[in-house]
């Protein structure tokens, strides 16, 4: 159902088009905002309510092998929330039941994301290797645009190049593995410390220590896949998740990668997880301020925060060497799995608690972060679900940061042994407006993303919007969209989801001289498990997004 | 004559995607690279394409209506995956399970329970066979019967060269009750007694040497493979997860699938490591895949109160059908290579069986009776090798029809029919 439509005088809130709170209709048809519809379009009455674009997820873990993973280890979640299918309108396509909990399944995935009035969802770890496994899922994950991120950072040929001293060659490949995977950015995790926790090395990783070679080093790694990033005109730069997550003292590490890729488009994901700095007892303390001072400093960098949010969670990344530190010290229940010549995965359930010190400084960096920061465009919103905690937390997290009097509640609950020295606990009086919430969770992203007709609602966007009842509590105003536009089509009506469209596939395939072709068919045949020639995804449901 | 290269063969779970298949006038005359089993499963290409309907011929859409409407009228429905279709088609009657509100099982239930249990309850630390091919210094093949994994040994471990193995591997070889995998460096035999008991005070002398020992031969054994494995960077223990394939719980021991993971675990806290456990063919990983994703769960799913639940103790096939409530059942897949005694309780129960070679399988004389294509080599699609790598399938001749088209239509039939009324009582 992708009819004319018209949203009556709702109060938009389009920062991408500077406009913040002004009564306007938005005019939709074949699944685009347009400057007019026919008096006969259908109309909804949007006065007195709140209207923005759909909801952007820069990072999230939504769709692959890994997630299934953990799905598969979390059946006492799932059993605790069951997902009955909604009740769609007549003419739709069959509704599916699932499961809940901090790693829904396929279809549940879709339908809250909508239901959150989030429309578009990025998967941000997938090992190419199994780039199947994620379309087959983002297939069965109804509604939402989605695409996903290829890992590359860890990558055994990647190394062999940058080892070789073959730059061109290198982009050459990454072109190659993007396109091959059906990917739309690439990815960077622990840059050299994936490999050395499979190859039994525990050190941690500085940016110029020697990986079986002088020539690779975690700098080499960054630099050759951002210039890799920028030559080939990617939309979304290279996305970064820097070396030695959740170490106190880390926030040398991600402030000299930043200093390494300068001048250099790079997003750099989850923030929080790296920016503690190490007290003279040794133990974590914000680092929010250090690392907010250089990302405003510096218009080339991008970030996501990464905020944890009190409550239960599944730390599931391919840095498996954090998961194994994890799991050592949580004693929870753990899964590895290494993956060869590119990856490594871990998973363990958690819970941050706001009596657990480690968890309460976690909270506390991620507002600063998102307190501090100069410019709401380069610093977004994330949970890195479902690692600081579900997408679901995402209305919460609005409210922090949008009602000072609820966040000054909330941290006097928290454990304070860690806050010494935080802005957050010396007072921050900050309060994001609806426009700068609209900007950390649609139109940024969008904009760091590369994504064109997303994150606004001007002419030619695609017709992705969600409206909001104005509520005192921010948070059950995001938690209930009262309907929400995807591509045109009138998926939540009154607050219930009522449509279930199929979502697109967000991709990019850059041209990459098929010269190349030939040594790698030669690594596959004397190393890989797979034939070159079954390895390349071969057919997806949309066409890529241009690289120009 | 057409060569196809780099298909991939489903006769065993190492899924081998390097077969060159030669196709003449649409029969498969040659599969090189292909071991017997492989070369047993891709077979000529001919397979039987009757529709049944109640012992009758019948047309496709006589035939899905039959089915469709056995399964709107059923009260306690069954869904069964069996081996031999893509995940796409996998996918599709996992639909089919969820509208109808039936319970939704696989072949894993009956195989590998308690290593599914086991990895859900501690996890487990496992990697891809890639991994294995050019990482694993040391592998320890724990009761591995080559014969069931003919090319194992030239495609991932131990003949390969490794990328990171300049100075080879060893190779360890336990056998439980018999001879095992050979050749091998060390081989030990242990009584399967000791099994569950070496497997586990080897993980506890992997974690901490200095733990408290016992006496006995099971922990000589372990002293001794701990030894060797601590020498090692990465460890690789491969053991087969349904060692009795064909009876009616073939994971072995109570306790060997715990002792398993706990040991993949314990590989990792002074050396790296992993254990790789094996399956057979058809896509059996790929199940349960596609469940997980739908449903959250690998196995043993009950639709029946509108949401998924688990129930891997009372709701598998098995159990469901041995407690005689079942009153149809929709197979998919290759019935032939189901657990006996499923069989034998499916065929009690009015069936549809929509599979390959359907109407030359065990369960031929049921209700409805569809043959289809064979994933792999009439259809084309994806499936998961043991170690959850995607592969795609390809059609390799024409056959009967796919799986995944009829399916769809059957999800169709059964989404748009009549929902029944569902009381409290009557499905509990």
């Amino acid at each position: 159902m992708s009819e004319p439509l018209r949203i009556v005088g709702g109060t938009v809130y389009d920062p991408a088009h500077g406009i913040d709170g002004e009564v306007r209709d938005i005019c939709i048809d074949a699944g685009k905002v347009v400057a007019d519809v026919s008096t006969s379009a259908r109309r909804i009455d949007a006065r007195g309510l709140v209207v923005m674009p759909g909801g952007v997820d820069i990072h999230s873990h939504v769709a692959g092998s890994s997630v299934n993973a953990a799905r598969r280890l979390l059946p006492e979640e799932h059993a605790a929330d069951p997902a009955p299918a909604p009740s769609l309108a007549d003419g739709e396509p069959w509704p599916r039941s699932g499961a809940g909990g901090t790693v829904p399944t396929t279809f549940t995935t879709g339908y809250r994301y909508a239901g959150l009035g989030y429309t578009t969802v990025f998967d941000a770890a997938v090992a190419p290797l199994h780039a199947r496994t994620s379309h087959a899922e983002l297939d069965e994950t109804p509604i939402v645009d989605a695409g996903f991120y290829v890992l590359a950072g860890n990558d055994a040929y990647l190394w062999q190049l940058i080892d070789r001293g073959e730059r061109e060659r290198a982009r050459q490949y990454v072109a190659w593995l993007l396109g091959a995977a059906g990917g739309y950015a690439l990815k960077v995790v622990n840059p050299g410390g994936v490999e050395l926790w499979k190859r039994g090395l525990r050190d941690r990783v500085g940016l110029d220590d020697a990986l079986g070679s002088t020539r690779v080093t975690a700098r080499a790694i960054l630099e050759t896949l951002c210039a890799a990033a920028d030559e080939l005109r990617l939309p979304h730069a290279t996305h970064i998740h820097c070396n030695d997550l959740g170490v106190a003292g880390n926030i040398a590490t991600t402030l000299a990668s930043m200093q390494a890729l300068s001048g250099r488009r790079a997003h750099f994901t989850h923030v929080q997880f790296h920016a503690y700095a190490s007290g003279p007892d040794g133990r974590r303390r914000s680092g929010a301020r250090a690392l907010v001072e250089h990302i405003n400093a510096h218009d080339s960098i991008t970030a996501d925060v990464g905020q944890v949010m009190f409550g239960p969670a599944t730390t599931l990344t391919a840095d498996g060497a954090v998961e194994y530190l994890l799991y050592k010290s949580s004693g929870r229940k753990w899964v590895n799995s290494d993956i060869e010549l590119e990856t490594g995965c871990g998973i363990v359930p958690h819970a941050y608690r706001e009596k657990q010190s480690v968890a309460a400084l976690q909270w506390v960096v991620g507002l600063e972060i998102f307190l501090l920061a100069a410019d709401p465009w380069r610093v977004v919103l994330s949970t890195d679900h479902p690692n600081g905690g579900s997408f679901l937390a995402y209305p919460e997290l609005m409210r922090l940061l949008m009602d000072r009097t609820y966040r000054a509640d909330c941290l006097k609950r928290v454990n304070p042994a860690l806050l010494g020295g935080s802005a957050l606990a010396d007072g921050l009086g900050r309060e994001y407006t609806l426009r700068e919430i609209a900007i950390v969770t649609r139109a940024g992203p969008a904009r760091i993303l590369g994504l064109r007709d997303k994150g606004h609602l001007g002419v030619g966007a695609d017709a992705d919007v969600t409206i909001y009842t104005p509520n005192a509590d921010w948070s059950a105003m995001f938690a209930t969209p009262r309907y929400v536009v995807k591509g045109g089509t009138l998926v939540v009506e009154e607050g219930h989801l009522r449509r279930a469209p199929r979502g697109g596939r967000l991709h990019v395939r850059p041209d990459y001289d098929r010269a190349i072709e030939g040594p790698l068919r030669e690594f596959f045949d004397r190393h890989a498990t797979v034939a070159f020639d079954n390895y390349p995804v071969r057919t997806l449901p949309d066409r890529p997004v241009p690289t120009s | 004559m057409v060569k196809f290269s780099s298909a991939t063969c489903l006769g065993c779970g190492c899924a081998c995607d390097d077969i060159t298949v030669t196709v003449r006038e649409n029969r498969i005359v040659g599969a090189a690279r292909a071991c017997a089993m492989g070369a047993a499963w891709f077979g000529d290409g001919l397979a039987p394409a009757r529709v049944t309907v109640d012992g009758g011929d019948a047309s496709l859409a006589e035939a899905l209506s039959a089915a469709a409407r056995l399964l709107n009228h059923a009260t306690r429905p069954l869904v069964f995956l069996a081996p031999d279709v893509s995940m796409e088609a996998q996918r599709i009657a996992v639909a089919v399970a969820d509208t109808c509100r039936a319970s939704l099982d696989n072949v894993s239930s009956a195989t590998v329970a308690r290593s599914i249990l086991a990895g859900q309850e501690i996890g487990r630390a496992t990697a891809t066979l890639g991994e294995v091919r050019n990482r694993a210094d040391i592998l320890l093949f724990w009761d591995v019967d080559p014969a069931r994994y003919p090319r194992f040994a030239e495609r991932y471990a131990p003949d390969p060269i490794g990328l990171y193995l300049a100075d080879g591997r060893r190779v360890i070889s336990v056998g439980v009750g018999g001879a095992a995998w050979s050749p091998a460096d060390v081989t030990v035999r242990i009584s399967p007694d000791d099994e569950v008991v070496t497997l586990t005070a080897l993980a506890a002398l992997l974690t901490d040497p200095g733990c408290v020992q016992g006496d006995g031969n099971a922990w000589a054994h372990a002293r001794m493979l701990s030894d060797i494995l601590l020498s090692g960077r990465y460890v690789v223990a491969v053991a087969d997860a349904e060692p009795g394939s064909g009876a009616p719980d073939s994971s072995g021991p109570t306790g060997r699938a715990d002792a398993l993971w706990r040991l993949s675990h314990a590989l990792n806290h002074r050396t790296r490591g992993a254990v790789v456990t094996l399956r057979a063919g058809g896509n059996r990983t790929g199940a349960e895949a596609a469940m997980t994703s739908a449903a959250g769960y690998p196995m043993a799913v009950d639709y029946s109160q509108g949401v998924p639940r688990y129930r891997p103790h009372d709701g598998t096939a098995g159990a469901l059908l041995a407690s005689g409530i079942v009153d149809a059942a929709l197979v998919v897949g290759d019935a032939r290579l189901v657990d006996h005694g499923v069989v034998a309780d499916l065929a009690n129960v009015p069936c549809v069986v929509l599979g390959p070679a359907a109407s030359g399988g065990p369960l031929a004389r049921s209700r409805v009776v569809i043959d289809t294509a064979r994933a792999g080599v009439h259809e084309d699609g994806t499936a998961l090798r043991m170690d959850d790598v995607p592969l795609p399938l390809r059609a390799l001749v024409t056959g009967p029809p796919p799986a995944r088209d009829l399916l769809t239509t059957l999800a169709a039939l059964v989404a748009t029919a009549p929902r029944r009324s569902v009381g409290a009582g009557e499905r509990s």
